[in-house]
């Protein structure tokens, strides 16, 4: 809201400090300033007041004239080049000497224009910086006395604060509530405005009411309501004071009765209205609910269609006003209006925003009435519009003002001890400091009694505008604003020792990233909120439908994101259309999946790896694979204490989404609280995307309640110091055949065979093998087994025995051949 | 015998040096003194030798020997130094750069959530997680925020679909609403409900407003907070606090300030500002960097914390406003576009 300095001297004075002082007054108050904006007439020395004496054509320019002007006793006489045209003889203007520097650091010297000398300039409005308009003098037609300095005679200048009130401050939405905050931190007395109207001057003849009832059927939305009519106004423009200040802070000056209005709103922070008494059907006002259906064309000429429930004050008729937002463009204050209704109401703030809500229409008005306005100030208020009325559109009030409505209660204390506000601050602030700077916000000390140790208790009276302060902690806070919090003094940390673990989640993301990033990828992150179109590649339609928001903001974040991937390939997609060499990202964060028919958030990372580097490089390294993939997601997965590869794998099932069918596989499955998919983006769509080039990718993701730290230390298990015994077996099995399926039955015959005799450490894979020399659909897959024993070098006699009995049960348990 | 054995030596000298592959060596070294080899001959021989000559004639044997030996020796060890050679290409030039891909790097969020997190993690605080899909419990009401104030509305804060169902985001009352949470605080009301204090955590984490996306702002955005509850916590201690966050960042030179501000979890609350002498792109003698303040009497009674007993203070600040600070960078949006270019400049 924007802050008049001119207009807050009216309540407090301010003369002698500079501006800077008062905004920073006001940002420690705790209101941040946003802007600070100076109108009006800057000082100016050197410059006075004119009296043009003769004016003749210039020897060698068309366009100018040489003038002799009068500036005074003192200054005398000068002679003046001028290059205006709408002045002429006896006209006083603003004459800027020798010496006077203008606005735009403009210094006026003596000079010879086109060959006369010159030694001032006339100057225009823009010249001044007091308005643009620069198309010739600016014409002083009060006329003053030649030689008075400048300053005395233009308005003089205004700074404007444009600050933000917070929201638990409505009182300060006003200039006295600004000037009541001033005025404490500058230690100034506060002075209210003066008013005179009372209801008891209201004379009684004519005493002629014109209002033939004031009802409130919606008193639950409009506790109080007042109405009072004055008559035989004479609608003009308001003063040129007022004007200025309105202009000031930003409201167009429209004519007395609506600028009073604006001012007084400003003033008290209290919202009011002027009706026109005959555009009223039956001089009648009703505070009513709206129908539903029911319409108004509202004051910005826009046709509102109203809901039942909101709050509208109407005549016999139709709806007049939209309560505390907007009124109708026709029953509004014209310039031939003579009769006047001006009301001042409280409207519940509920009502206010719900309606202003649903119609999106917003004004100063409901600003106020939203965040709340004090109904104790409403009488006041409604007595200042009614002096302003008739001092500045004259009329008289006819007829006793009409109150409809209870008078709400306001009583509220607040105990506290110095010593308390000290305890919760850290630093002593002295007792009589605080109570003083209390005692200027206008909380009064209704009682003070001794407490045992804690020095005085003090009952503090809290006044009805501050509804904020409603316990002691609210006192504290505004102990320490008037103390200033600038000077909260300096400490070290001091705490107990309370040393917890980070949370596994977060250890999780860390080892996951260092991992990554030691594997040469870039950590991306990505926005949680995803295009529905980008999710159909990565989740099926039904999933998809689960992950929506009720109100998404745009389109393209429009869905939760089940998968880190697709955020990926964006960024991939990115630097790619850039020309940017990118190959391996990756990110960790929250997705969403479905689970036992509800969503779970769940701690994921992901990764891509594109064959397609952007780079061209001298030596050529091999790129990454299927196994690659495995790999890392088999990394990420030991930070949450999942063995990938020692879970169940299968390629990817139909509909393979976003993954390529035959190259994508999955491992574990969230119904036991971890899955994973890993291997090659969809070559279709890659291609959808743009995408130059294969795209590996990986993705693990585990509930979050599951990740849990590794507490376990492990312990040791001894190794075997003999030599090792080596044996490379072949079998040929079917080519579907799965690798992992052919090592457990190798693994289990093996180990049977081998018994308690010695170990068998290891079976590895080593071979694949497809083609010549094998029949058709059948693979070679060889194992190498690895035997120990802890106590003697193995002879090669004992393991011959042991591998013929490994090869004889094989070939009588399973359907694989061996290969010699 | 001794002419033999010179003949033999002549003979080995010349042949031993021209051999060049392992093969023709171990033949050569077979025909001198495998089992049917010459010098094996000549050794057999030493039967027949008188017995008065023998030590002479050994003597002489041993001594053939040895010289064939060290032709042996040093055939070999040319051999093989040559099969290294063989091994090597020509000399590499070092000035090549390394075609291997290089580190990858960690997003400058991270970076400064890690820096921020370990500068808490000095004076005591642990890092906890919350759920990004909160219930308007966790994220409003147990916050002081009214039924009916603004942030609530769904003009500023996404929703879920009332069919919506969590699984794993407990509600606090049936009826609730999910929405996306609107700030980290909410991780501070699920730690309190957890146990009894002292509580030292700071919580970082994303967070979600309905805003439109430009150069400072994002619906989608990062935030660290730091929450203290004990016994006897005063805003001289916040303000401690903050004074060591941004002096151990910034270095000591650094200054923060408190403005009064309005936070409905907090009472009394503050707007902190920083000035720092070596931030880049700022012009501005205060910067404003986040808020802060006392924790409200509300809030401790709502999680079941007895507020004449326990007090607190709560501090909260952008990520991505911070490290644009540190690092200088003016859009917000770059953080979120995962341009290489600008991911490999903060590692």
């Amino acid at each position: 809201m924007k802050i008049s300095c001119n207009w807050l001297q009216s309540y407090v004075d301010l003369a002698g400090i500079a501006d800077d002082e008062i905004s920073r007054a006001i940002t420690f108050l705790g209101f941040e300033v946003e802007q600070v904006i100076r109108t009006g007439a800057p000082k100016l020395d050197n410059v006075f007041v004119g009296e043009v004496l003769t004016r003749d054509k210039h020897p060698n320019a068309d366009k100018l004239s040489v003038c002799t002007v009068d500036v005074g006793p003192v200054q005398g006489v000068k002679r003046i080049v001028c290059g205006a045209q709408n002045y002429t003889v006896g006209d006083r203007v603003p004459i800027a000497l020798v010496g006077a520097v203008l606005p735009g650091n403009f210094v006026i010297k003596e000079a010879k224009v086109r060959g006369e000398a010159s030694s001032g300039m006339m100057c225009s409005a823009k010249e001044l910086a007091i308005a643009e308009d620069a198309t010739g003098l600016l014409i002083l037609t009060a006329r003053p006395a030649a030689g008075t300095p400048i300053n005395d005679v233009l308005p003089a200048g205004d700074v404007v604060f444009d600050i933000e009130i917070t929201p638990n401050r409505p009182d300060a939405l006003s200039h006295i509530g600004v000037a009541r905050e001033l005025a404490a931190w500058f230690k100034k007395d506060l002075s209210y405005p003066s008013v005179s109207f009372t209801p008891a001057a209201i004379v009684a003849n004519p005493r002629i009411d014109l209002l033939k009832s004031v009802r409130v059927d919606a008193a639950s939305d409009c506790p109080l309501y007042t109405a009072t009519v004055v008559t035989g106004v004479k609608v003009g423009p308001s003063p040129d004071w007022m004007q200025q200040r309105l202009s000031a802070v930003g409201l167009r000056p429209i004519n007395n009765v609506v600028d009073i209005g604006n001012y007084v709103m400003l003033e008290y922070g209290q919202p009011v209205h002027a009706f026109d008494f005959w555009k009223l059907a039956g001089a009648e006002i009703i505070v009513r609910h709206a129908a539903e259906g029911e319409k108004i064309v509202t004051l910005d000429n826009k046709e509102r269609t109203l809901s039942a429930g909101m709050l509208v004050i109407a005549d016999a008729q139709k709806p007049v006003v939209i309560a505390g937002i907007m009124g109708s463009a026709d029953s509004g204050v014209s310039s031939d209006t003579i009769d006047l209704v001006l009301e001042v109401a409280y409207f519940k703030r509920q009502s206010v925003r719900a309606t202003s809500k649903r119609l999106g229409l917003a004004s100063d008005s409901s600003y106020r009435y939203e965040r709340g306005v004090d109904v104790h100030s409403l009488d006041e208020a409604a007595h200042r519009f009614i002096d302003l009325i008739l001092a500045h559109a004259g009329g008289q009030v006819a007829g006793p003002i009409h109150r409809v409505g209870a008078d709400i209660p306001w009583q509220r204390e607040i105990t506290v001890t110095p010593a308390y506000i000290n305890e919760k601050l850290g630093f002593e602030i002295p007792a009589a400091d605080q109570r003083t700077a209390l005692e200027s916000l206008e909380l009064g000390v209704v009682r003070e009694e001794p407490t045992e140790n804690r020095g005085p208790a003090w009952t503090f009276s809290i006044p009805s505008w501050r509804d904020d302060l409603d316990r002691p902690i609210d006192l504290v806070e505004e102990v320490v604003r008037l103390y200033g919090t600038e000077k909260i003094p300096a400490s070290v940390i001091t705490a107990p020792g309370l040393v917890g673990n980070d949370d596994p989640i977060v250890i999780f993301n860390r080892a996951v990233s260092a991992a990554l990033v030691g594997q040469g990828f870039n950590e991306c992150v990505n926005y949680t909120l995803r295009p529905a179109k980008e999710l159909a590649a990565w989740a099926t339609p039904a999933a998809v439908a689960d992950l929506a928001l009720a109100n998404p903001f745009v389109e393209d974040q429009s869905h939760l994101r089940p998968t880190l991937v697709s955020g990926l390939l964006e960024s991939l997609k990115l630097n790619q259309s850039r020309g940017v060499a990118a190959s391996r990202l990756f990110e960790t964060g929250r997705v969403f999946i479905e689970r036992n028919g509800q969503l779970s958030e769940c701690v994921a990372a992901a990764f891509v790896m594109a064959e397609e580097t952007g780079e061209r490089n001298w030596r050529t390294r091999e790129s990454a694979d299927f196994y690659a993939a495995k790999r890392h997601t088999a990394t990420i997965g030991s930070f949450a204490g999942i063995e990938l590869e020692r879970q169940p794998t299968a390629l990817v099932a139909a509909p393979a989404l976003g993954w390529q069918e035959g190259h994508a596989a999955t491992a574990g499955n969230l119904q036991h609280g971890w899955t994973s998919t890993f291997g090659l983006v969809s070559l279709a769509h890659l291609k959808a995307l743009g995408i130059a080039g294969k795209v590996y990718a990986g993705f693990f993701a585990i509930v979050s309640e599951k990740v849990t730290a590794d507490a376990d230390r492990r312990s040791y298990k001894p190794f075997g110091l003999q030599p090792a015994a080596l044996r490379d077996l072949a079998l040929i099995v079917p080519e579907a055949t799965a690798s992992s399926e052919v090592q457990k039955a190798l693994t289990k015959v093996a180990r049977a065979a081998v018994g308690n005799a010695f170990a068998l450490e290891a079976v590895n894979v080593f071979d694949v093998y497809q083609g010549k020399g094998l029949p058709e659909g059948a693979k070679s897959l060889a194992f190498s087994l690895v035997f120990r024993s802890s106590d003697r070098t193995l002879t090669d006699d004992e393991v011959n025995v042991i591998f013929t009995k490994i090869q004889d049960e094989l070939l009588k348990t399973t359907p694989y051949q061996i290969r010699k | 015998m001794q002419d033999q054995l010179s003949a033999l030596l002549a003979k080995a000298a010349a042949e031993f040096p021209a051999i060049a592959a392992r093969s023709d060596f171990e033949a050569a070294k077979a025909r001198y003194v495998g089992p049917h080899g010459e010098l094996t001959a000549l050794m057999k021989q030493m039967g027949s030798v008188p017995k008065e000559q023998k030590p002479v004639v050994g003597k002489l044997v041993n001594e053939a020997k040895t010289v064939l030996q060290s032709h042996l020796d040093a055939a070999l060890a040319r051999i093989e130094a040559a099969a290294l050679a063989a091994q090597l290409g020509p000399a590499v030039d070092p000035t090549l750069p390394s075609p291997d891909r290089t580190l990858g790097t960690h997003h400058p969020l991270t970076l400064v959530r890690e820096e921020m997190t370990r500068i808490l993690r000095k004076v005591g605080f642990t890092v906890v997680e919350g759920p990004e899909v909160e219930t308007e419990y966790y994220c409003f009401d147990a916050l002081n925020t009214p039924a009916d104030h603004p942030a609530r509305d769904a003009q500023d804060t996404f929703y879920l679909p009332e069919f919506a169902r969590f699984g794993n985001v407990s509600k606090k009352t049936p009826n609730e609403k999910y929405l996306l949470r609107t700030h980290t605080s909410s991780v501070q009301i699920r730690t309190m409900l957890k146990g009894p204090p002292p509580i030292r955590i700071v919580s970082p984490g994303r967070a979600f407003r309905r805003d439109t996306t430009d150069a400072t702002h994002s619906a989608n955005f990062q935030q660290i907070e730091c929450l203290y509850v004990d016994k006897n916590v005063t805003v001289r201690d916040l303000k401690a606090l903050l004074d060591y966050i941004f002096v151990s960042l910034l270095g000591k030179d650094t200054k923060t300030r408190f403005r009064p501000h309005y936070f409905g979890y907090t009472e009394p609350s503050f707007e902190v500002d920083l000035s720092a002498t070596h931030l880049p792109k700022v012009n501005k003698p205060w910067i404003e960097i986040g808020g802060c303040g006392m924790v409200d009497p509300i809030v401790f009674k709502d999680v079941g914390y007895d507020p004449e007993v326990w007090s607190g203070y709560a501090f909260g600040m952008g990520l991505e406003r911070l490290a644009m600070l540190l690092y200088g960078i003016d859009d917000i949006r770059y953080f979120y576009q995962n341009d290489v270019r600008f991911l490999r400049q903060f590692a």
